[in-house]
């Protein structure tokens, strides 16, 4: 099966993040005579393996990966030798976390599997290695990423705007843009 | 007005030449204006001529972006004289649906840059109201309407 | 591929392809480098038709980026309506009721009939033949008569809402889709004894611009431009949604990978497209056509959200991120025209310009959609 392959093929991948997450205490049983006491909420911080096998009901694709910038070269190789397509690549702008995150989208013809590849670089220099050798078609939503976000693809061949003119210094995308 | 221009003026007016210069979805309503049912070259305007020197009315159909602005304008100076306007569609007359706060991208409207003649509003204006600007354009030209006005309710 | 890749023994010269051009797709721009009729580099320069719609979905509400969806691709804009309510009722789990799913796909299919036979009368157009426009035309028109007749519009369509559609159709549409597909049906023969059989047309069709299997995959096209080079990849047998598996209807796929395969793919498909819209208004069920409890402001959770649908160009897809308010965070439009136009460059290395120009006309390309 498509998914369970690329999934062990890209698990080696995959990034260890710590994110917040949020625990429910429950009060400890209340003493004779005393009211029972409410629930704390405590926020800790765990270590996640950002690999998830997401509800494709609920979301609409099967694997979602986050992977460093570099290793998304490693990535793109892997699922072009299983025979995956790009769909697309784009960019979603936290401005509050200081970061960029570029999302690629890969796609099976032969059975449904869709597989999303996640990284994210600095705002102020975003930076990701270009995977347009590997993907021809990467070469144009690498542009288009640019235009919008400014995130650097190093390795491209040629990053001028496609759909900004050929003078435009802004990116429109990002959070703080002002016309 | 003399009688020769009256003459030169009907004659301009009855055979319009459009420019191909769809650029956005009135473009289509420009195509089928002209296709089978609602057919310009009843009045004389079916010649749509690629070539900005062949073409007397330059029909902006579609929104105006600012990296096409420069493109539009050499295309209108390329025109020979007498030569009109007709702003085609939301977008070519005040930039249509595609105005927001912080927009970055289009020119809001064609009369920004050109001496628009007549404005058709609809997003996209029916083939039936394209005919109307043609024929408004027609009465500008000459002082007269030859065909009868639409009369509503 | 760069300048200094092109053989410097060549004497080339620029010529410039639009932005404006009779072959009426719109506002592309092809820089050619020419050695004589042959060409040695096409760059395609696009922008010049940017109306932000990306920009426009984190400005406006869930439902009034709605109308820009009609505006994307307006040949065939139910679907963009289709794939947009579908991302968003994904995200807010809106259930939408059977009958409101038959009208959506049956609504579709018709626009899917009316953007192909425009795509085939501007095709033989841009070949040079002017009568197919005339009479592909006229057929389109009594479509549009019928969906205006429900949805009030003829182009930029606007007629989903999230959780159904916000009209329903009456038995003047019904009586009326079932007389046009007859009469389409009765059409077809003519069209292909007029235009498919012509010699002139197989001449400039047959083996020109060959695009292979490997290229599509490494540029991501998706559509007939696909299934014209032998791939059955169709999104929906794919990846069903709505009420597709219902419908008993074939993928046309062609082997031969030129631009001949690509025109029947899509002339086969008028027919499979006729045959859904009778299935869907034979099985057309009773009932409400908007889910009871669709809200009326959608604030769906937290996340990011993928939604893929056929349109009449290929595999549409919507990226939404939401961040639990009642606008997007982000909104990424995948569009299919984008990811076919881009191996147009590699693709026409070497070729003729007329030749050229007929493999950009069977890549059905409408500016705006890749420009977005």
């Amino acid at each position: 099966m498509g998914l369970a392959k690329i999934k062990e093929a890209l698990a080696g991948l995959a990034v260890t993040d710590e994110i917040e997450v949020v625990k429910t205490i429950p009060a400890p049983p209340p003493a004779e005579g005393e009211a029972p006491g409410k629930p704390v909420e405590v926020k800790e911080k765990v270590e996640q393996n950002m690999l998830f096998t997401p509800d494709y009901a609920k979301k609409g694709y099967h694997l979602d990966v986050k992977v460093t910038p570099q290793d998304v070269v490693t990535a793109a190789r892997i699922l072009i030798a299983q025979e995956f397509f790009l769909e697309s690549i784009t960019g979603v702008d936290w401005m509050k976390d200081g970061q960029i995150e570029v999302v690629y989208d890969f796609n099976l013809w032969q059975t449904l599997c869709r597989v999303v590849i996640r990284t994210r670089t600095d705002r102020t220099n975003p930076e990701v290695p270009t995977i347009s050798d590997i993907y021809s078609g990467a070469n144009w939503h690498e542009r288009e990423t640019h235009d919008f976000f400014g995130v650097t693809f190093t390795g491209h061949p040629d990053l001028s705007p496609l759909l900004l003119p050929e003078d435009a210094d802004f990116h429109p995308l990002l959070k703080d843009f002002k016309a | 007005m003399a009688p020769l221009d009256q003459v030169l003026a009907l004659g301009r007016a009855n055979s319009l030449w459009p420019m191909t210069f769809g650029l956005a979805c009135c473009a289509i309503e420009m195509m089928a204006a002209g296709a089978s049912r609602f057919d310009l070259a009843r009045f004389g305007a079916e010649v749509f001529r690629p070539s900005p020197r062949q073409c007397d009315v330059m029909i902006v159909a579609g929104t105006i972006s600012k990296k096409m602005e420069p493109a539009v304008k050499t295309l209108y100076d390329q025109m020979p004289e007498p030569k009109w306007v007709i702003a085609m569609g939301n977008c070519a007359i005040s930039g249509g649906p595609f105005v927001f706060p912080g927009q970055y991208g289009i020119v809001e409207g064609a009369d920004k840059f050109l001496p628009v003649d007549i404005y058709i509003p609809g997003c996209p204006p029916r083939p039936e109201a394209l005919i109307e600007g043609i024929l408004e354009l027609e009465e500008k030209i000459t002082g007269s309407r030859r065909w009868p006005r639409v009369q509503c309710g | 591929m760069s300048a200094d890749v092109i053989d410097k023994s060549l004497e080339t010269f620029v010529l410039n392809l639009g932005p404006q051009h009779p072959a009426t797709h719109g506002v592309l721009r092809v820089k050619l480098t020419m050695d004589g009729e042959y060409i040695v580099h096409a760059e395609p320069v696009l922008g010049y038709i940017h109306r932000m719609h990306e920009k426009m979905g984190e400005n406006r509400t869930w439902a009034q980026f709605m109308p820009n969806t009609g505006r994307l691709d307006y040949l065939a804009a139910l679907s963009y309506n289709h794939g947009y309510a579908m991302a968003a009722e994904r995200a807010e789990g809106i259930e939408v009721p059977e009958r409101a799913e038959y009208i959506r796909c049956i609504t579709v299919e018709l626009n899917r009939i009316a953007s192909h036979l425009l795509w085939f009368g501007a095709f033989v157009l841009d070949l040079g033949g002017f009568t197919p426009l005339l009479y592909a035309f006229d057929d389109r028109e009594q479509i549009l008569d019928l969906l205006e007749s429900v949805t009030g519009a003829r182009l930029t369509f606007c007629y989903f809402r999230f959780g159904g559609v916000y009209n329903d159709i009456d038995d003047n549409f019904i009586t009326g889709t079932r007389e046009f597909i007859k009469r389409l049906r009765s059409r077809m023969p003519m069209y292909h004894d007029l235009v498919t059989k012509n010699i002139i047309l197989i001449k400039r069709l047959k083996d020109i611009g060959p695009i292979s299997q490997e290229m599509c995959r490494r540029y991501g096209a998706t559509g007939p431009v696909l299934r014209g080079s032998g791939v059955n990849f169709d999104v929906r047998k794919h990846e069903p949604y709505s009420v597709y598996p219902e419908f008993d209807f074939d993928i046309p796929v062609y082997t031969e990978g030129d631009s001949m395969a690509r025109y029947m793919v899509r002339m086969d498909e008028m027919e499979q497209s006729m045959r859904i819209v009778e299935q869907g208004l034979n099985k057309l069920p009773e009932g409400p056509v908007m889910a009871a409890k669709a809200p009326k402001i959608l604030k769906p959770a937290k996340g990011d959200y993928y939604c893929a649908v056929e349109a009449a160009r290929g595999s549409f897809g919507i990226r939404l991120v939401s961040d639990g308010t009642n606008t997007p965070y982000r909104l990424k439009l995948r569009s299919p025209t984008f990811s076919n136009l881009s191996l147009f460059s590699e693709a026409c290395h070497g070729m003729l310009l007329p030749d050229a120009l007929a493999l950009m006309g069977t890549l059905d390309l409408v500016i705006p959609e890749i420009d977005r």
